[in-house]
């Protein structure tokens, strides 16, 4: 093409590189605060929704952006930090109080599940995630677990009013607060996840999704790996439950989020922003509920059975057709036509003579 | 002792059986279609279940307007063949080597489009299907004094004449043969001179001719609606895990293993209950993966690094 000119060249971590990073944020903050603040009750709640899916897929995405393993029952994880903050509330917790028992409860178990995960490898590990993905409503139906889940009726009343510190007016506010917790969660979350994967464990996740055997062989202790990271995962999906429990001020098993169709929308959420992406799981998250929210209302507006779900369908097809690495994979690509960010070099160093007997 | 023997009601127990037996004829018949495009492709089609709906809703189109049921189900069959393997061609294919993730995505999309697809075809109300085998009150044989009806008998026979007719297809004609040599190793088969890419779209049609031959088997008992092949479906999968997901003599073991289990489970184990089915089924695959990773019958592969 005539007019565009070759790539700019922008090394990775110069000034530059930063103050681009720093306006992508910067746009993404100016929305969220200009619809935490002017946005009202449906169109508020749905920007919620996308968060709290935003920061279940952020869990997925440890796993499956850097370890190379689907799992089809992250539902079951966010069930469980539902169920979690609901049972504490309904015995008289203050809400803000269950979210880290819920994460703690979820990375539990999360490492419970990860260690047969251990032998289990592709297909055989989405396989048994989705076994889990079912049995999980089925447990919180089971009678004698209803002590605990309180079975079909579900846990109710799970209001968390703003606390007396927040500028938040009780009852009125309530989306409002909602919402900026949201965010607020989050954005500590994606920063976990993000210095997780800098971290020397962040390494060897990416060690192992990209050659297991090789990774093994260069000392990297696969089983302690792939256990914190199921355990870290489900706790975040599992938080991210939480907040969906006093949002919806309700939990029961019924509840498609709990159910396989919760886990599959993480897992098409996270894949249609595009995996192992820093923003890949919000820009995901808000794909998948804009998206989804479009395709129910055109099927709505036209009174015709089945047709938001065709629609949707389409969408997802026509998406793994033409970004099948997501739409962070797809901006990635159009941005090099402009700009293209490269590696910092290492500085030449002068070649000095090897010195005998100095190694340590 | 005897009171235990006395209490134990054996021509009961031949009937849950029988029942267990069909059932996990149906899911023998899905897991055999999963391994079928597992071999052939190495993924799991996620619409594989959606796809025998569609032939079900067209074998009730057919009869309605006057076919037999077996001439029906047969030209669904073929109609499932074609309609599978026109959506390899178009909406698989083409992301096939590009992301893994983008293909369980596109899966999940064929999965939802197809299911509400139903809806959008033949309205949403649930309808019949009549059974392609005699299905009164009184067509029924005495085995150890049990009732078998033949409606279930039925579709465990047809399991059995399903299987010998792939034995036939993979191990006596051109066509299995090419089949097994582009599940060895496709590279390979392609630059033996076979085209891989009709063999893939011939295994997703033919997985999707047995799909449509479960539905219809399992439709006149479940009643048809878009929800028919969900359960079936999950139960399926967990069979070809427990089998190995490459093995169509694990796929036909599993699916019988855990139609037998649930009807033993729902009969004999009370406090579990017909909820727990599925866990209980869940944790049984889980403990044999720990000892056999690729499943009771599957091949475990070798990675070179």
């Amino acid at each position: 093409m005539a007019g565009l000119g070759t790539p700019r060249l922008v090394e990775h971590g110069s000034v530059q590189h930063r103050v681009g990073q720093l306006l992508l944020f910067g746009l993404f903050a100016a929305i969220f605060l200009w619809q935490g603040l002017t946005a009202e009750r449906p169109g508020l709640g749905l920007l919620t929704d996308a968060i709290i899916l935003a920061i279940a897929v952020t869990g997925l995405n440890l796993i499956t952006g850097f370890t190379g393993q689907i799992s089809i029952g992250h539902s079951a994880f966010f069930g469980l930090g539902a169920y979690t903050t609901a049972i504490l509330i309904d015995r008289g917790w203050t809400p803000g109080w269950t979210f880290p028992v819920a994460a703690v409860v979820a990375f539990v178990i999360g490492c419970i599940v990860g260690l047969p995960a251990l032998r289990l490898k592709g297909i055989y590990l989405a396989l048994v995630t989705l076994g889990l993905a079912v049995a999980f409503p089925a447990m919180l139906n089971y009678k004698h677990l209803a002590g605990l889940t309180n079975g079909a009726l579900g846990i109710k009343n799970l209001t968390y009013l703003p606390p007396e510190w927040t500028p938040f007016d009780g009852r009125r506010d309530l989306h409002k607060w909602m919402f900026w917790l949201a965010v607020v969660i989050f954005l500590i979350v994606s920063v976990v996840a993000s210095n997780l994967l800098r971290s020397r464990i962040g390494r060897a996740m990416i060690a192992v999704r990209d050659n297991e055997t090789a990774a093994a062989v260069m000392g990297v202790d696969r089983a302690q790996v792939k256990t914190v990271v199921f355990g870290l995962s489900a706790a975040m999906t599992g938080v991210a439950g939480s907040l969906f429990a006093v949002k919806l001020t309700l939990v029961e098993p019924a509840i498609a989020q709990f159910t396989l169709l919760g886990a599959i929308s993480i897992l098409v959420a996270m894949v249609i922003g595009g995996t192992a992406a820093t923003w890949g799981p919000l820009v995901g998250a808000l794909a998948y509920t804009y998206i989804n929210d479009w395709a129910k209302t055109q099927g709505e507006e036209n009174d015709i059975a089945g047709l938001g779900g065709v629609i949707f369908a389409v969408v997802l097809i026509l998406i793994a057709r033409f970004a099948p690495f997501g739409v962070v994979g797809l901006l990635r690509k159009l941005r090099a036509k402009f700009v293209r960010v490269v590696p910092k070099l290492p500085a030449v160093q002068p070649v000095e003579p090897v010195a005998t007997g100095d190694h340590t | 002792m005897m009171h235990a023997l006395m209490a134990f009601n054996g021509s009961l127990f031949v009937e849950r059986m029988v029942n267990g037996l069909a059932e996990g004829s149906i899911f023998a018949l899905l897991a055999l279609s999963l391994v079928v495009v597992f071999r052939a492709t190495g993924q799991l089609n996620f619409a594989q279940g959606e796809i025998g709906l569609f032939g079900a809703f067209l074998v009730s189109t057919l009869t309605l307007s006057g076919l037999p049921v077996w001439l029906s189900i047969l030209i669904a069959m073929v109609a499932g063949f074609v309609l599978a393997a026109v959506l390899e061609r178009v909406v698989i294919r083409p992301i096939e080597h590009r992301n893994p993730g983008a293909v369980v995505v596109a899966a999940i999309g064929l999965f939802l489009g197809l299911n509400q697809m139903h809806s959008l075809i033949w309205g949403p109300d649930a309808r019949s299907l009549p059974s392609l085998f005699p299905s009164g009150p009184t067509d029924f044989f005495r085995l150890f004094g049990a009732a078998v009806y033949w409606q279930r008998f039925g579709i465990f026979l047809t399991l059995l004449v399903m299987l010998a007719l792939l034995w036939v297809l993979f191990n006596r004609t051109k066509v299995g043969l090419a089949m097994r040599a582009v599940a060895n190793n496709a590279e390979s088969a392609g630059l033996a001179g076979i085209r891989v890419g009709w063999v893939l779209m011939i295994g997703w049609g033919l997985a999707a001719a047995i799909s449509v031959l479960a539905a219809a088997l399992l439709a006149p008992q479940g009643g048809l609606s878009a929800a028919l092949m969900f359960g079936p479906f999950l139960s399926a999968s967990a069979a070809a895990t427990l089998g190995g997901l490459d093995s169509p003599v694990g796929a036909v073991v599993g699916g019988l293993t855990l139609g037998v289990l649930k009807a033993v489970i729902i009969g004999y184990v009370g406090f579990l209950g017909g909820d727990m089915v599925f866990t209980v089924s869940l944790v049984i695959i889980l403990v044999v993966l720990l000892f056999r990773p690729g499943g009771l019958f599957g091949s475990e592969r070798v990675e070179r690094v």
